[in-house]
């Protein structure tokens, strides 16, 4: 929310868009679409409404290049993390650990 | 209607004001949190499979409805802010206040939800989704309820002679309302519609 309003969107376009994004959603969601183009609608319409209000509620279009860099980069961190974890996690790619043997009495 | 220039001028750091170099501070936090929450859950449910069966007992209609309240409250609080620019103090009170409801509905909502899963059985000892739901879904109900504090503290502020001291800071509370705002947007998807 930057101190000049005047070049910004009008918020209640802003507005009509989320809730016609938000019904888009809903309606991918009825078709019971499979789980991988349900993710893939379902997060493209989620990033595309984040980003309208980011950018024009929270007026990130004409901030300062520090705040993108305090903003940017927890985020950028966020993702490395799931990437980085992903083939460990989610798809098990490193072998369990064998159980220690017992020590001998 | 009363109308004041009633923006006093914030010290700055560089080119940013120290409050709103502040709060976006504490949003990159936030965003370790939540982040970090959003993706643990969506490796364990790539993990176990994900967790169709357990998401057929949420309630999809609520938190569709819960968004609208989110979404609409965000455009609430910009026009608050928009009217604090303007020094049209009883806008801004009465925008404050409609945020402030529009919070509470999404709370109570929220609460109703619970209590539905709470009769079915469902509770955050029940599974690791459930625990991963009720541990998202309380920690941005915690955050919606600060930020519903906040903008009532700020409502009240607007009826005091104290608002042309303090009214800078509802660009503050509406950058925080938005960031939960956008946390909702992609917990909602995730948790009950995917």
């Amino acid at each position: 929310m930057a101190q000049n309003h005047h070049h910004g969107a009008n918020p209640y376009v802003i507005w009509v868009w989320l809730v016609v994004l938000l019904a888009a959603g809903f309606i991918a969601f009825a078709f019971h679409l499979s789980t991988m183009a349900a993710v893939l609608i379902l997060f493209s319409l989620a990033i595309v409404k984040a980003g309208l209000v980011v950018r024009h509620y929270m007026h990130m279009y004409d901030q300062p290049v520090a705040l993108y860099a305090i903003a940017g980069i927890p985020v950028l961190l966020m993702i490395f993390m799931v990437v980085s974890l992903l083939p460990d996690i989610a798809f098990h790619s490193i072998p369990p650990v064998p159980a220690a043997e017992a020590p001998p009495h | 209607m009363t109308t004041e220039h009633s923006m006093t001028a914030p010290r700055e750091l560089g080119k940013l004001p120290f409050g709103r170099a502040g709060i976006w501070w504490f949003l990159a936090s936030e965003i370790m949190t939540f982040g970090g929450l959003l993706g643990a859950y969506t490796l364990q449910r790539i993990s176990h499979g994900g967790w169709h069966a357990e998401m057929q007992h949420l309630n999809a209609y609520i938190a569709a409805l819960n968004t609208l309240f989110l979404v609409t409250s965000s455009l609430t609080i910009v026009l608050a802010h928009q009217a604090t620019e303007r020094g049209d103090r009883v806008r801004a009170r009465n925008m404050l206040w409609v945020t402030v409801a529009l919070g509470i509905v999404f709370l109570c909502n929220k609460g109703v939800e619970y209590s539905i899963e709470f009769d079915h059985g469902y509770f955050p000892w029940t599974s690791t989704f459930w625990s991963f739901y009720f541990t998202m879904t309380g920690l941005h109900a915690l955050h919606v309820a600060g930020g519903v504090v906040w903008n009532t503290c700020l409502a009240i502020a607007a009826s005091r002679a104290i608002w042309p001291k303090v009214s800078h800071r509802v660009e503050y509370a509406g950058l925080y309302w938005h960031f939960v705002d956008v946390v909702w947007i992609f917990l909602f998807p995730l948790l009950y519609l995917s």
